[in-house]
């Protein structure tokens, strides 16, 4: 299992990674932490004709709060955005997210805008980043473009990149104080692949929801929001019921894959545990009694 | 043989017993294990497979030139060509001429996984570049999958000659069972199944070829192959006369049965280096090994009977088996052999039928893995004794109780012809159960259950046979090809003129076990010296004296037969010189605390070191016959064998020394994942006199660990076209740190009256009882769902389909 | 890029106290360097795509797999491996309590679990059972069960804890 041959090229600027991805075309990818490319090279699955690293590329690796929002940069590693207080502080959820994804060798290098780029349909962190109502930065040579989290995520490992984009930079607007979050999931060792994540915010005022984000991993081909569940819930008292009713509603309508991890029907009764329970979590965490 | 004579063993041991640090740990600890990947030789080749991505396919072609073409590619060699250069690889089973076994697949592809060409390239890399360059052309062929479907005429075949997928099919009946069922109050029936999984050492299998043109010699380093005597079979697959083969072993980083046999993996390597005339390296990469390793483990298909009487008295087992063996059936049915040794388990019953059905079907073949199926055996006759346990309200300890075999039974002949040397099984029970506070938690679990929660706990109480015979792989036939008889373990002790030991060992080398520690502590117990003195060395097949290696948790207790008659040989001739020198009578010396003396006269005394500079260097000072040197070697044949009767309706004495344990687990299940986590896990063991009673627990938590696994989590899937669907860890999953409960471990050491210091056999541990006691506490958490599990793994997703199922 | 090109790259890094430099193809995994180029053969291989762990080396003081981090990746790095733990054949305080709690059986995981223990030991010298256990979940062993290696974490932080306050 070792890789097929290809280019290298580190590059140490945003702006050079895009130059090299114009210039060396659309066979050439970006080499991040490179935990999900590497693996798939060993396979060879993948067959680049040039990886381009942008490890080393300092305007990538920030991790800032300022303004209410989050912007992680490209080559921050997971490690460093989980550990970070401006993470913890601004988006708990995607921290939460980050501490279930993989192992800690793999969190040491992998990156959480790879992760997002790479669009796994279990991964943990696309699901946080979506129900968080993130905001995506591409970068290409000479212009730049934000992409809701909503419609970056296309399908099985696709995404709203086009050919020449790099995925700059991941912006988390930050969640009014006071919001609770949870994040869950099911995987059938401790440390093997997610099967079925949930991602919960959960905003309460006098009593009743006032703002409310679910997302699940690993029920669709990509990352999906709870819309119709979400709405049911926003302005209602978090009663049990009422929770456990949202999350029947969120899985109602889908209609999962079904893998060697698990079936679709499987995945979709444990999608609706997690959400019931993350919901549960979130609103305690939240201030409300559920 | 009738039965042997009873040892004495004595209760004063200097080393044996004592949990000493091992002799292994050191050069594993520093990073220098010596693993097969760390050899490199001069001007090494290394190869990579093209695999088959059919499951059953027809090969129309295969054009190798533009791999060929590749700078760095040395040779690139399909099936047919491998069939011109080497002879079929060895199989034990049956009729092996109509279902030949070959290193790379000759015509068509019998599973998804399966080498049809092998390339030998100046790196790993090169090869696998050039792999990609292979064009095969296939023509896929219907998929043999579901071995019941199999098995029925009209099905496609996996071996045309073969005429039938069935490879073997017999029953037997042991004791009076018609009579045992008549008379029975209850028959308690069900259907099991035992998936598929297998022993995934973090180490694959690996080979270095050095054929020697010039010599003739075909030296080959490998991480696998037990069986030292059968190694002549090997020889004859690379066409290299037996005494020009020889096998270097090499540190296995973890077998557990699966580099028992691989014989694929020398083959292909001494095949490319007589080629290319260089040496050439063939290490497996993870997919390899689990697609193309040849040693899955069981996957058994059950229907099962149990006669029963009202008091919970068991009477009569009948048991029918269906086992989905994959493509080829290297060993037989000897799985089934295993099972038969301990069949009926600790309990007294009289009879037994037993009708096993070998199937072939398009996976990768059986091999061996922890247990070689008697785990299979104790997992099915467990669920029964719990399934009459709920039947007739009885408490599942107190079941098992009624009938066990009580220690003055022994030794005990159960109904298939096999002995039972020992046991005090009452004895492992009482202190499982103290030890996991079974009471306790029996509290806590109704508390527990109060509050909704699923709660549940399980006891299983299981044999562990131990050293079997050879003829457990013949006797499923009226006319066995070849009725083998032996299975010996030999050692050679040298006293150096310093009077340091050296002992050489003559199988596989150290894959996990301990046999570097369990030697030098039988030394050190034999010549009052510090084990961590002895120094232990592996001998190459070439040099070597008859061994078969460790298997069946067999290597401690033969291995210290060697050492122990070795070490009597090179005592007599001490005693000699001792006697000569010391101008004593030999009847007068005594061995004590290293030395010989003179009995009543402790001053008249020579120690080991004064006794071997005199054997070494003086010659003259000693007496005419007395030979220069002081070692010597011993091989040891099994202690207690009976051949099996004509009629097989007596199996004879094949794997005699029978250990036992008790484990107790406790788990709660979330019902709307399935996930069952473990709060508490107490086992009991009992193989006679302990050795090393850490590595032994070592065993024991490693062992369970393996049947957690198998029980929850581990399993080779085959989709409905064949097609493997957990070809690498990420879809293979095998516990971590965090899916394994922290083990409450007991001991009991009930000897052997047959072996060396009453040892038996313990290396498989704990998967010959987890997925037992596992079962019975995921029913007991969720026995108001009317869950029983039938099936392994009990995987997360089958657990809520049989809770809304309702069982 | 064609099969069999080979494009080559400098790197220059720290091994063990020692300064490095090659030339390697950008393929070339730091595991394969370490074993192959540097004879480094202590860190070994099981799986090739991150999932077992056995090749788990400090990079920069942080456990990574060398499987999945190419060698270029580490031009400039400073990388620890098990042949750095000995001093003149002492063993590391975490190898010593492999060795007495005998956390190991085939070895083979072993010098990857004994990276990250020291990783986890120097984070956290008072490491309890329950905290070892979370994080030697990285790294899997097939042997053991893991509860001597376990025991052995919290016995070489207690050992190493004593050494660094006398």
């Amino acid at each position: 299992m070792k890789a097929p041959p290809f280019g290298y090229r580190r590059v140490s600027s945003a702006a050079e990674a895009a130059d090299a991805l114009r210039e060396l075309g659309s066979d050439a990818r970006i080499l991040a932490g490179g935990q999900s490319l590497l693996p798939m090279l060993s396979v060879r699955i993948a067959s680049p004709s040039h990886l381009v690293d942008i490890g080393r590329a300092d305007d990538l690796r920030h991790i800032t709060a300022d303004n209410g929002s989050l912007r992680i940069g490209a080559a921050a590693t997971q490690w460093s955005v989980e550990n970070d207080q401006a993470t913890t502080a601004a988006a708990p959820l995607l921290a939460d997210a980050i501490s279930r994804a993989g192992q800690v060798p793999i969190r040491h290098r992998g990156t959480v805008v790879g992760s997002i780029a790479h669009a796994d349909p279990s991964a943990e962190i696309p699901a946080a980043v979506l129900a968080s109502g993130a905001t995506l930065i591409a970068a290409s040579t000479g212009s730049e473009r934000e992409i809701s989290a909503d419609d970056f995520f296309q399908g099985p490992y696709m995404t709203a990149l086009e050919e020449g984009e790099l995925l700059r930079e991941v912006r988390i607007d930050r969640w009014p104080d006071g919001t609770g979050h949870a994040f869950e999931e099911f995987s059938h060792s401790h440390e093997s692949w997610p099967v079925v994540t949930a991602a919960v915010l959960v905003l309460l005022n006098g009593g009743t929801i006032d703002r409310v984000a679910i997302a699940m991993s690993g029920v669709d081909g990509r990352p999906v929001r709870a819309g119709q569940a979400e709405h049911e819930l926003t302005g209602q008292a978090p009663t049990p019921e009422l929770l456990a009713e949202a999350a029947q509603s969120a899985t109602r309508d889908l209609e999962p894959f079904s893998d060697v991890f698990g079936s679709g029907r499987y995945r979709k009764r444990v999608a609706t545990a997690l959400v019931r329970r993350a919901l549960t979590t979130a609103t305690t965490r939240a201030g409300g009694g559920a | 043989m009738t039965i042997p004579d009873v040892r004495e063993h004595t209760t004063e041991k200097n080393w044996i017993g004592k949990s000493i640090p091992r002799l292994e740990d050191r050069r594993f600890l520093l990073g220098k294990g010596g693993y097969i990947d760390d050899l490199v030789l001069p001007n090494m080749l290394e190869v990579a497979l093209v695999r088959s991505i059919y499951p059953h396919a027809r090969i129309v072609s295969i054009d190798t030139s533009e791999a060929e073409a590749l700078p760095g590619v040395a040779a690139v060699v399909t099936g047919a060509q491998a069939a011109e250069m080497t002879d079929p690889l060895p199989d034990f089973g049956p009729d092996p001429e109509n279902h030949p076994w070959r290193c790379l697949a000759v015509d068509k592809v019998r599973y998804n996984g399966e080498g049809v060409v092998a390339i030998a390239a100046e790196s790993r890399a090169i090869a696998e570049d050039a792999a990609e360059l292979v064009v095969i052309e296939y023509e896929p062929l219907e998929p043999i999958v579901d071995p019941m479907a199999a098995k029925e005429d009209g099905s496609p075949l996996v071996h045309e000659t073969l005429g039938t997928n069935i490879a073997f099919h017999r029953e037997f009946t042991f004791g009076e069972v018609d009579a045992d069922f008549e008379g029975a109050d209850r028959i308690i029936s069900d259907t099991l199944h035992w998936g598929r999984s297998g022993g995934q050492p973090i180490e694959t299998v690996g080979a270095v070829a050095d054929y020697d043109d010039a010599s003739g010699m075909m030296s080959i380093h490998a991480n696998s192959l037990s069986f030292t005597s059968y190694l002549f079979m090997l020889a004859g697959t690379l066409r290299v006369p037996s005494n020009k083969l020889d096998m270097h072993p090499v540190s296995a980083g973890g077998s557990f049965g699966s580099k028992l046999w691989e014989v694929k993996t020398p083959t292909i390597a001494g095949m490319l280096s007589r080629l290319c005339g260089r040496p050439v390296k063939f290490l497996q990469d993870r997919m390899e090994n689990i697609s193309n390793g040849d040693h899955h483990g069981s996957d058994r298909r059950y229907e099962v009977d149990l006669a029963v009487m009202n008091d919970g008295t068991l009477r009569s087992i009948k048991i029918t088996t269906v086992e989905d063996y994959g493509a080829y059936i290297q060993f037989g049915v000897g799985h089934h052999g295993n099972a038969l040794a301990q069949v009926t388990g600790p309990y007294k019953m009289s009879s037994v039928y037993y009708d096993v059905t070998a199937v072939l079907t398009n996976k990768c073949q059986q091999g061996a893995y922890r247990g070689f199926g008697s785990e299979v055996g104790n997992w099915v006759l467990e669920r029964m004794v719990d399934l009459a346990a709920a039947e007739l309200e009885m408490d599942p300890a107190e079941i098992r109780r009624r009938n066990f075999l009580e220690p003055d039974q022994f030794p005990y002949f159960i109904p298939t012809g096999n002995v039972y040397d020992s046991g005090d099984y009452g004895g492992v029970l009482d202190k499982a159960l103290e030890l996991a506070d079974y009471a306790g938690w029996r509290q806590r679990q109704t508390e527990a259950r109060a509050e909704g929660r699923n709660v549940g706990i399980g006891i299983c109480t299981c044999q562990e046979r131990s050293v079997f015979s050879a003829t457990e792989f013949w006797f499923w036939f009226d006319e066995p090809g070849a009725p083998v008889s032996s299975m010996p373990e030999s050692v050679t002790l040298d006293v150096d003129a310093l009077g340091n030991i050296t002992a050489t060992l003559y199988s596989c080398a150290m894959w996990g076990n301990s046999p570097e520690t369990m030697v030098a502590q039988l030394v050190g117990e034999e010549f009052d010296v510090d084990p961590q003195t002895v120094n232990v060395v592996y001998a190459s097949s070439n040099q070597g004296l008859p061994a078969t290696g460790p298997g069946g948790s067999r290597f401690t207790v033969m291995v210290a037969g060697a050492v122990e008659v070795a070490s009597a040989k090179i005592k007599k001739k001490g005693a000699a010189i001792a006697a000569h020198l010391l101008e004593a009578n030999v009847e007068d010396l005594t061995w004590v605390n290293g030395g010989f003396e003179v009995a009543g006269t402790p001053t008249a005394r020579m120690e080991l070191a004064d006794i071997a500079i005199q054997a070494h260097l003086f010659k003259h000072g000693l007496p005419e016959e007395i030979e220069s040197g002081l070692e010597a070697s011993h091989v040891y044949d099994h202690p207690y064998t009976t051949m099996p009767n004509d009629d097989r309706t007596d199996l004879g004495v094949f794997y005699p020394f029978m250990g036992h344990a008790c484990h107790i687990a406790v788990v709660e299940v979330d019902p709307d994942t399935g996930k069952v986590d473990f709060l508490d896990y107490a086992a009991v063991h009992d193989c006679g006199t302990m050795v090393n009673p850490r590595s032994l627990c070592g065993h024991i938590v490693g062992g369970t660990a393996q049947g957690i696994g198998t029980s929850l989590l581990e399993e080779f899937v085959y989709d409905d076209d064949g097609v493997l669907q957990t070809p690498s860890f990420a879809e293979y999953v095998i516990p971590t740190s965090m899916d394994v409960p922290e083990l409450k471990i007991g001991h009991q050491e009930t000897p052997s009256p047959y072996t060396p210091h009453g040892i038996k056999g313990g290396g498989e541990a704990g998967r010959m009882m987890a997925p037992a006691a596992i079962s019975a506490a995921i029913d007991d958490a969720l026995r108001d769902h009317g869950v029983r599990v039938r099936r392994l793994p009990a995987t997360p997703e089958r657990i809520v389909d049989w809770i809304d199922g309702g069982g | 890029m064609n099969q069999g090109q080979t494009e080559r790259h400098s790197v220059s890094l720290t091994v063990n106290d020692r300064a490095v430099e090659a030339e390697v193809e950008p393929r070339l995994s730091l595991a394969d360097f370490l074993r192959r180029h540097l004879d480094l053969v202590g860190t070994h291989l099981g799986c090739e795509q991150g999932a077992c762990g056995a090749c788990t080396v400090l990079v920069d003081g942080q456990s990574v797999r060398a499987c999945l981090m190419l060698t270029v990746q580490a031009d400039g790095t400073t990388v620890e491996t098990v042949e750095g733990l000995a001093t003149n054949g002492e063993l590391h305080p975490v190898q010593e309590a492999f060795r007495t709690k005998q956390g190991l059986q085939c070895g083979f995981c072993t010098p990857g679990m004994l990276m990250r223990s020291l990783e986890l030991i120097r984070d956290n010298r008072g490491i309890t059972a329950e905290q070892a256990r979370e994080g030697l979940a990285s790294n899997m062993c097939r042997c053991t069960g893991y509860q001597y290696i376990v025991e052995a974490v919290v016995e070489a932080a207690s050992n190493m804890d004593t050494e660094v306050n006398q």
